[in-house]
């Protein structure tokens, strides 16, 4: 108990520094938190697929949640297209076989070739790109809060869209890619469909087994350890800054005030990050 | 509360540490979209928090190595753990 308590607070035995604000013990954390972290690529490496990101994101509400951003600026609805969504499917697909996240794959191929050899003759077309994110809403909005991705969304020259909500494993990592693939045909003739109801493809790695829902993401792994960490850090700061000022050591030390607030800060933002990108 | 005391006796100090702080923070929250400007901005944060404490421990007459590693440390601790959740 004696020794627990000394972790945290200052005395003659431990030098009139707290033993978990020690810089060897901070030290300490940094190179367990990295042990984890190599830990996790490691898991992804040899087991890949046991981690990931759930996700309920369905192609019906990605549309209904783009024009509904399109309608509240007062631009026409677009218009789902099955070759688009062919397309967009075909690309998530290709990320997944290719282990790639970017708009042109490793061999070159752009979102246009897709589109091309899919028969879409268009005027203009764009694609945007979202992974690891659980729901629509969150991940529309990131869409919106991104310049170019929203410049996409709201074009007005675009009439088409084509959704692929493909399930897979990505650098060993089960997650969900999401390609929206907009368009104005060439001919200016407007197709009139809606999308299927089953709106998810999943994609196995070599087998044809369905991937199941993974049980944790590594984000949320690096998350938890990190702000396990933070915490016992700020709290053993801020008992350490208690019994110094109270006992009036005089000691070589850094600010605690300072410790507290630039910690607390970065904790807040870990606590914030959210999951999913966009590209 | 100690660390108040310590705050009032040079409130100016704490002051600026504060509002680079938050700016920071809404800087991070801003640019969510790009993980690449988040690391940017993570990355100006420790450097504003850095020189802060080298001002600070200058001003107090009690800069020394053990000091600037003490700094030095913390803040890898909080940038290596941030930036390794920016995908």
């Amino acid at each position: 108990m004696n020794k627990i308590w000394h972790l945290f607070v200052p005395h003659t035995s431990n030098n009139h520094r707290a033993y978990l604000i020690r810089p060897s013990v901070i030290a300490l954390f940094i190179s367990i938190y990295l042990l984890n972290q190599s830990l996790v690529k490691s898991l992804t490496i040899i087991k890949p697929g046991v981690l990931g990101y759930s996700s309920e994101i369905t192609v019906q509400k990605v549309i209904d949640l783009t024009n509904q951003e399109r309608l509240k600026l007062g631009q026409e609805p677009l218009q789902y297209n099955s070759v688009l969504s062919d397309s967009a499917i075909e690309k998530a697909q290709d990320m997944f076989a290719n282990d790639y996240w970017a708009h042109n794959s490793p061999q070159g191929k752009t979102p246009w070739d897709f589109l091309r050899q899919h028969g879409y003759e268009y005027s203009v077309a764009g694609e945007n790109l979202a992974k690891d994110f659980y729901d629509t809403d969150s991940m529309v909005r990131a869409w919106m809060n991104s310049p170019t991705h929203r410049e996409n969304i709201l074009n007005p020259k675009y009439q088409e869209i084509g959704i692929g909500v493909v399930n897979g494993v990505l650098n060993g990592v089960k997650t969900t890619l999401v390609v929206q693939h907009f368009g104005s045909p060439l001919n200016g003739v407007v197709a009139y469909s809606s999308p299927p109801s089953a709106s998810v493809d999943i994609l196995s790695e070599a087998s044809s087994a369905p991937v199941s829902a993974p049980l944790i993401s590594p984000l949320q792994i690096s998350q938890f350890v990190g702000l396990v960490m933070f915490v016992i850090i700020i709290s053993a700061l801020a008992i350490d800054g208690y019994f110094t000022l109270k006992n009036k050591t005089h000691r070589l030390a850094g600010s605690a005030a300072g410790h507290v607030g630039f910690l607390a800060i970065i904790f807040i933002l870990l606590l914030a990050n959210q999951q999913g990108r966009i590209f | 509360m100690s660390i108040f005391k310590e705050i009032e006796s040079k409130p100016f100090e704490y002051v600026f540490l504060a509002v680079s702080l938050l700016i920071s923070a809404i800087l991070f929250f801003f640019f969510s979209y790009d993980p690449h400007y988040q690391r940017n901005v993570v990355y100006g944060a420790a450097g504003a928090y850095f020189l802060w404490s080298i001002l600070h421990h200058y001003r107090r007459g009690d800069l020394e190595t053990s000091i600037v590693v003490e700094y030095l440390i913390l803040i890898l601790f909080g940038v290596i753990v941030l930036t390794s959740t920016l995908l």
